[in-house]
């Protein structure tokens, strides 16, 4: 039964229907009725949101355990700061650059370790995202400006006409970003590409026997993953106007990783609720003060252990998270 | 359906939380404090907060400003880093009743924040902040009542050679804005020297911030053999570098720039070690002459139990002084207005620091510099 | 000569630091498959039970001898602190999850880690706090031109003194040769007779327990804590355990130490700030080329 775009007729899918036009309403309103301090959150909430999206491409869809995609997303922000800050070419044209620069980095940098196994993948892809941290850290050439950062990065603009340098703006630009990348995203998840993804996920070596090209599945959701994190960077850098490489720690990644598995790998509506968690429950919680973590942890903890399929499972496929034996299990890492 | 109900409710949550907060409107000005209380250098932080609460209540206790009205202070936490610098600056931007800023601790913290307070064109003033870099950037919102590195480094090059005999000198830094410049303004200022011979820069390099193991790159400065190390970043590192050296055999004088040395760096380094070592160091509040630090440091005593170990608090609440007095003198509370003042209209006015003045650039004028060595029983005292 | 000696030495108590974390980590890790992100916190909170211990003793002991007593005190407290501690993380936050797949249980973990981590903040505050310097042995040794303190020498005595117990005991004894099995193969070790609670229990008494051993002698060597020193500590436990093989616990010790020696390498040879660029460098290519570890992993591959 495909659950998605909904062949089922009937009051069920007027409930749904009407649900997502109340979401989309809410979201519309929500800039006019706030302070700019809350539309900033919701800022960022959208930022976490495309991330989630890009991660779940490579985690959710294909099932490949990627602790590192922080690299990515820094690899967008600082090609958008520093083509920025140095030639002085324009926030939005540099969108397309630094999604192109973050995929390309992915091609070179994971072709030759695409074919390691779960764990041995999962460290390889840390050790990359560390090092890119650090070779930032450094300041290479004078490039990165080093611990602290590059400063001073323009808004996006087209021209006089379009000036995005206003919470409220910058909130509709991302959002309308995440949208049309959820669109996209839902295309490929019914495509070709996308079953074969989820087919590389729940029995590689079924895939590979069935005449699936899995080292280039793999290799192109790790691109367009990479891709739609480096547009990330670049929206984030122009709304902070300041990038250092504290943004892009081992936690960041981890982040995103906990975003996909809490919302539901493979899931867009799911990854999208796991961003609002992670982004928005530290911010609710902050009368809580010192205890907001403790708490936030916790809720963790309790996410995993009553809902392990996530706020939103992906209704098709079992996402690997049903319990197998064991022999299959072990191998299967 | 279960489901989605649940998902309405928290969206819903979501939805109206922030919405209900209002914003208290009041009969105070407020004037914003943007600071590290957690972090790195959560010890500066937390002092330079009760120095403008201190300063704020003295205001206040005197009848307030603008006919009465009293001074709020809103501390936002920057964390010491860039990017929560950046962040906590947008956040007292968004403000409405935020009339200036007290902003911040930490050049590199600075740069971003102080971008963001001249793009949406707020008054903010530096406290601990002492890059050259800050004021070259010809901005007109931004000032600082601390002075700066090359001040500092000179007195390096005029003073310490000389007064340790010192022929080879090893500098280290940590790569930040302020480590980093503070290194560069020294030894561009011990150049003359340099060439005539009487000195010799043994070693030049940098250590990362964070970091808690230096046993490697100590054993390669100990092979250097110099007189004299200057260690120019903070004093999380300085107190580790210091015990770590030690242990390796290291024997020359360490001298700390001034955000090396501090009670925080006595308590972690111990006395044993921390005792003779030395630090450039703008007059700490204890050693200040004037009535009105007397005043101030009176009020922070009775409050905290004793006063600041480190100058940048003392900058703080000279920085809220200053804001309030403005404030009041021009009887607005528009930023050009105050800017423009601050700049041109205050010359000599008295303060905790001693008399306070803009340069066109909106760097502090006249900082003295002295030398200030750990004694005996830990305490950081002028040096004969 | 002598700083070489010098260096290598630095390096080798960098390494043992990391090998025993690494063989808390990969006790779970290779019998669980479980990637236990709190195991780093396990390691940071019994630095901060060690530094309150030698704080409020610090007045009873004043002579060497009860230094020595005093230290060693500090970390049999720790460890048996951090054993309970690390059965209360198991029974919470993993036993439940054990059925459902791996990827739940990383999310767990990392929201036991951050649980742990703030918890510390609570109870100790957010700044750093300084081991106490009356307690800690400050003296140093100038044998045949290398410098190296008494701390130096007894933390590398007691890392391999209880890398050797622990090799021993996984080795050569029976109930080793038990948790081996476990480690190969959970469902036919249980169905051989092997009692896993047995297992589980020890894993997440000794694994903690280590860590805490571990987190005394970093407090002293280091002096400074603060509550996310574990993040990075059990990054690097978690990058030797690969680096000896998924599985393989004397791989992992082996990882460890080795693990140490190359930053040292890395911030001597090259410089200190791209010591983790190099390290993570080597662990890729190493990958590359043996793509089960240094040591190999010992599972067998379906077909």
């Amino acid at each position: 039964m495909d659950g998605e775009t909904g062949t089922k007729p009937g009051r069920f899918m007027d409930a749904k229907k009407g649900f997502l036009a109340a979401v989309v309403v809410a979201f519309i309103v929500y800039p006019f009725l706030v302070s700019n301090y809350y539309i900033d959150i919701a800022f960022f909430f959208g930022i976490y949101a495309l991330l989630g999206l890009s991660l779940n491409i490579v985690l959710g869809e294909v099932g490949l355990f990627d602790l590192g995609h922080a690299g990515f997303y820094a690899i967008g922000a600082y090609t958008t700061a520093i083509l920025n800050t140095k030639f002085g070419i324009p926030v939005l044209l540099l969108l397309p650059v630094s999604a192109c620069a973050a995929a390309l980095f992915a091609y070179i940098v994971c072709s030759p370790i695409i074919h390691l196994r779960g764990d041995y993948l999962l460290i390889v892809t840390i050790g990359m995202a560390e090092i890119i941290r650090l070779g930032l850290i450094n300041n290479p050439f004078g490039l990165t400006g080093g611990p602290n950062g590059v400063y001073g990065i323009d808004f996006p603009a087209i021209g006089n006409l379009l000036v995005i340098d206003s919470s409220v703006e910058f909130y509709f630009f991302i959002w309308i970003v995440v949208v049309l990348s959820i669109l996209g995203l839902i295309r490929l998840q019914h495509s070709r590409i996308g079953r074969a993804w989820n087919y590389i996920r729940e029995d590689e070596l079924a895939a590979g026997a069935s005449g699936i090209d899995v080292r280039g599945y793999k290799l192109l959701a790790f691109v367009l993953g990479a891709a739609l994190a480096g547009v990330a960077g670049n929206i984030y850098v122009a709304k902070l106007m300041v990038v250092s490489p504290e943004s892009f720690t081992f936690w960041e990644s981890c982040l995103m990783f906990c975003i996909v598995l809490i919302g539901g790998m493979g899931s867009i509506p799911g990854v999208i609720i796991g961003a609002g968690f992670i982004s928005l429950f530290p911010e609710i919680f902050r009368p809580f003060a010192m205890y907001r973590m403790l708490i936030f942890g916790g809720v963790m903890i309790a996410m995993m252990i009553f809902r392990p399929g996530g706020a939103w499972p992906r209704k098709r496929g079992t996402a690997g998270l049903v319990s197998r034996s064991v022999i299959t299990e072990d191998i299967h890492d | 359906m279960k489901r989605n109900t649940l998902l309405t409710a928290f969206m819903i949550i979501v939805f109206l939380v922030p919405c209900g907060i209002s914003v208290a409107a009041s009969d105070t000005v407020v004037i914003g404090l943007q600071g590290p209380i957690t972090g790195p250098w959560a010890y500066e932080g937390e002092m330079a907060k009760q120095s403008c609460e201190t300063a704020a209540k003295l205001i206040n206790d005197k009848g307030g400003i603008l006919g009465g009205k009293m001074v709020e202070v809103r501390v936002v936490d920057d964390a010491g880093e860039p990017r929560t610098g950046a962040l906590a600056a947008t956040k007292l931007v968004g403000q409405k009743d935020v009339v200036a800023s007290v902003s911040t601790y930490g050049s590199s913290i600075c740069e971003p924040a102080s971008n963001i307070y001249e793009k949406y064109k707020k008054v903010n003033i530096g406290y601990g902040v002492t890059a050259v870099s800050l004021t070259q950037r010809g901005f007109k919102y931004f000032f600082r009542t601390c002075g700066r590195d090359d001040s500092q480094g000179k007195f390096f090059a005029d003073y310490v050679p000389k007064k340790f005999n010192a022929k080879r000198i090893a500098i280290m830094h940590d790569n930040t804005s302020f480590g980093k410049g503070l290194a560069e303004v020294t030894q561009s200022s011990l150049e003359p020297q340099v060439t005539s011979g009487a000195v010799e820069i043994v070693y030049y390099d940098a250590i990362t911030p964070g970091e808690k193991d230096f046993h490697v790159t100590l054993t390669k400065l100990r092979e250097t053999k110099p007189d004299v190390w200057y260690f120019t970043g903070y004093y999380a590192e300085a107190a580790l570098l210091v015990t770590q050296a030690r242990e390796i055999g290291i024997e020359c004088v360490f001298v700390g720039g001034n955000a090396a040395i501090n009670d925080e760096f006595v308590k972690i380094a111990g006395v044993d070690l921390a005792k003779g070592c030395y630090m450039t160091n703008e007059p700490l509040p204890g050693d200040l002459p004037y009535d009105k630090a007397k005043e101030f440091l009176a009020a922070y005593k009775a409050a905290y139990g004793e006063i600041p170990s480190s100058p940048w608090p003392i900058y703080a609440a000279d920085a809220l002084n200053i804001i309030a007095y403005v404030i009041d003198k021009t009887g607005s509370t528009d930023s050009t207005v105050l800017a423009e003042y601050l700049r041109n209209d205050v010359n000599g006015v008295p303060g905790i620091t001693g008399p306070i003045g803009f340069t066109e650039q909106g760097d502090r004028e006249g900082v003295p510099f002295f030398m200030y060595v750990v004694d005996e029983t830990g305490k950081i005292v002028i040096s004969k | 000569m002598q700083v070489v000696i010098e260096q290598l030495i630095n390096g080798l108590t960098i390494g043992s630091f990391y090998a025993l974390i690494a063989l808390g980590y990969s006790l779970v890790y290779g019998i669980l498959k479980l990637i236990n992100f709190a195991h780093g916190d396990f390691f940071a909170l019994g630095s901060y039970i060690g530094y309150t211990f030698l704080v409020v003793a610090s007045a009873l002991f004043t002579s060497q001898v009860g230094l020595w007593g005093g230290i060693a005190a500090a970390m049999v407290i720790a460890a048996l602190c951090l054993a309970i501690v690390g059965i209360g993380v198991e029974r919470v936050a993993y036993r439940p999850i054990y059925a459902t797949g791996r990827l739940p249980a990383v999310v767990s973990a990392l929201g036991a880690s951050i649980f742990l981590q703030n918890t510390i903040m609570v109870i100790w505050g957010p700044r750093f706090q300084a081991y106490p310097a009356a307690m800690i042995p400050n003296i140093h040794l100038n044998i045949y031109g290398i410098n190296i303190s008494v701390l130096q020498i007894m933390i590398l005595v007691l890392s391999f003194l209880l890398l050797a117990v622990l090799y021993y005991v996984i080795q050569k004894t029976t109930f080793g040769a038990s948790i081996r099995a476990t480690a190969l193969d959970r469902d036919t070790a249980a169905l051989m007779g092997i009692d896993i609670k047995k297992v589980i229990l020890f894993i997440f008494t000794m694994g903690p327990g280590l860590g805490a051993m571990t987190g005394v002698m970093v407090g002293m060597y280091y002096r400074q804590i603060s509550f996310t020193m574990g993040w990075n500590y059990g990054l690097k436990a978690f990058t030797a355990t690969i680096l000896g093989g998924i599985g393989n616990l004397p791989g992992a010790m082996f990882g460890g130490l080795i693990l140490g020696v190359l930053e040292m390498l890395g911030a001597t040879c090259i410089s200190a700030a791209w010591k983790d660029v190099f390290v993570f460098i080597i662990l890729i290519t190493v990958l590359i080329f043996r793509p089960t570890g240094l040591f190999g992993e010992k599972t067998a591959e379906k077909v």
